[in-house]
């Protein structure tokens, strides 16, 4: 109102148009068909001569009426398709994500395998290559590594949990040593008395590896050469 | 298990012997008022009859999943927030509004319709493509609903009553999202036709769970059990109950390992947009 005098009644509708513009960028459709239809009512009433009166209908609010929303929507209308494919965009970048995620994972459970075929192989060359010196081969339970307890529970001095195996040293082997593997076997080196006359024991020094193979885990304790 | 409103666990099976198979046991009820066949009833029936369904399979296992397809997701999202115990909740095309491309505009006249005459005799006919974009499986699907007004994806027609307690359904749910912290897995297709993946990203956004996982697909449309990527959808479904267990030291923990860099990187990655 006070502008009206240096600007007059030049393109009324410019701003609201920018208005809806905007609403139609941030919001979408519907709104911005609401700011435009109530911007072409308050466009008319206040910035076109005769002002804040609706009686008069003549050229200047006919140009408005017309040109107003004609732009208007063609502006909106582009806006949407734009949206509309920005939206569709997104969309499809989901979809790749959740592909790259499910490859990622397939990955892991393939590099799993491949390691567990690894290992298989590992074990079947060391079973022959140190058959003279094992002394126990023992399938690991994997849930039973996660409860400590359960281990402690199992078997008694001279008799083997039925996982595990006697290798070709185990007769050898000082009773009390079996005993104690039965609760500590664990991989890393282990120092047992092994027979070396008729009943004489020697300290020797044994190792323990660990092997994870897809039919399960198993622990090989041998005599170190 | 719980399937589509106003169709029968048919449109599982798929999903349901794969998950056997990988050694799970999958059981899809027919919920009395919600399965096609019976009497319409309002949703609480519907929610009550899940409920019970859930709690008499809590009794004989020690973890209960409930997996949902379409308006039975938005049902197993009711039953997980009434039974925060739950393990897992799968959500296939969730469907908390009907907004997907083949609804056509004038929908929201139904909500007006229910008042009106209309009410008993009008009933929301399933027009191709059926939720289906395999267009071999569409066309034997066109043919059994001719036949026999239903099929593998679900019936013929739905009564205006049952989708209005659909959405009575899914705005109780929406409300309740934000209480739901059981882990949550949701697959939704981007160009399903019944439920606009909005609704999927609405559900993404809002509910509370420590554990959840989104995936879209792009060759499928609503009904993703029967669809092109059923096979995705069922492998997928599996892999994230196991992680599920494995995420809270259940179940065998060497399955859990991370060997790969990349899915470590995308994880770290995942974790610091979490936090």
């Amino acid at each position: 109102m006070l502008l009206s005098p240096f600007l007059g009644p030049a393109m009324p509708g410019a701003l609201f148009c920018v208005a809806a513009a905007l609403i139609e960028y941030f919001f979408g459709l519907g709104p911005a068909l609401t700011v435009m239809l109530v911007g072409l009512v308050i466009a008319d009433y206040l910035f076109v001569p005769p002002y804040a009166d609706f009686s008069v209908f003549d050229h200047s609010d006919l140009m408005l009426v017309v040109s107003y929303p004609g732009v208007t929507l063609f502006i909106i209308c582009l806006i949407e398709r734009l949206r509309r494919a920005q939206f569709r965009a997104e969309m499809f970048a989901s979809v790749s994500k959740s592909r790259y995620e499910m490859l990622l994972r397939a990955d892991n459970k393939r590099a799993l395998r491949l390691r567990t075929i690894d290992e298989t192989h590992r074990l079947l060359r060391h079973l022959p290559h140190y058959h003279d010196s094992i002394i126990l081969i023992q399938a690991l339970d994997r849930k039973a590594s996660l409860r400590p307890d359960a281990d402690h529970a199992a078997g008694t001095a001279h008799s083997l949990p039925h996982t595990s195996a006697p290798g070709s040293r185990f007769s050898a082997v000082h009773p009390a040593d079996i005993a104690r593997l039965q609760n500590t076997l664990s991989p890393g080196s282990h120092r047992l008395r092994i027979r070396s006359g008729d009943h004489t024991y020697k300290p020797v020094d044994c190792v323990g590896e660990r092997f994870t193979t897809h039919a399960g885990d198993f622990l090989v304790l041998r005599i170190e050469a | 298990m719980l399937h589509g409103l106003s169709s029968s666990p048919l449109e599982m099976r798929f999903l349901a012997r794969h998950l056997n198979s990988e050694g799970f046991t999958a059981f899809a009820p027919v919920l009395d008022g919600y399965s096609a066949g019976s009497p319409e009833r309002d949703m609480q029936a519907w929610v009550d009859a899940a409920v019970r369904e859930f709690d008499s399979l809590a009794e004989r296992y020690a973890r209960v999943s409930v997996c949902g397809l379409s308006v039975g997701a938005a049902l197993a999202l009711a039953v997980v927030s009434k039974r925060p115990t739950a393990h897992a909740v799968v959500l296939l095309s969730v469907t908390l509004s009907y907004d997907g491309w083949a609804i056509p505009w004038y929908r929201f006249l139904l909500g007006w319709a229910y008042y009106t005459p209309l009410r008993s005799r009008w009933r929301y006919r399933e027009a191709s493509p059926f939720g289906l974009r395999n267009e071999a499986l569409r066309a034997k699907i066109a043919r059994a609903m001719q036949r026999n007004g239903i099929s593998e994806v679900g019936p013929s027609t739905i009564s205006l009553p049952a989708l209005r307690e659909a959405s009575r359904l899914a705005k109780r749910v929406r409300a309740s999202l934000a209480g739901i912290t059981t882990d949550c897995l949701i697959i939704h297709a981007i160009d399903d036709e019944t439920a606009n993946p909005r609704n999927a990203h609405d559900v993404a956004a809002k509910i509370a769970s420590p554990f959840l996982r989104t995936i879209y697909l792009d060759d499928s449309y609503h009904m993703i059990t029967s669809d092109n990527e059923r096979e995705i959808v069922a492998s997928e479904t599996a892999a994230f109950l196991r992680e599920s267990e494995a995420a809270r030291g259940i179940g065998s923990g060497a399955e859990s390992l991370v060997v790969s860099k990349a899915l470590a990187r995308r994880l770290r990655q995942l974790a610091a947009l979490g936090s």
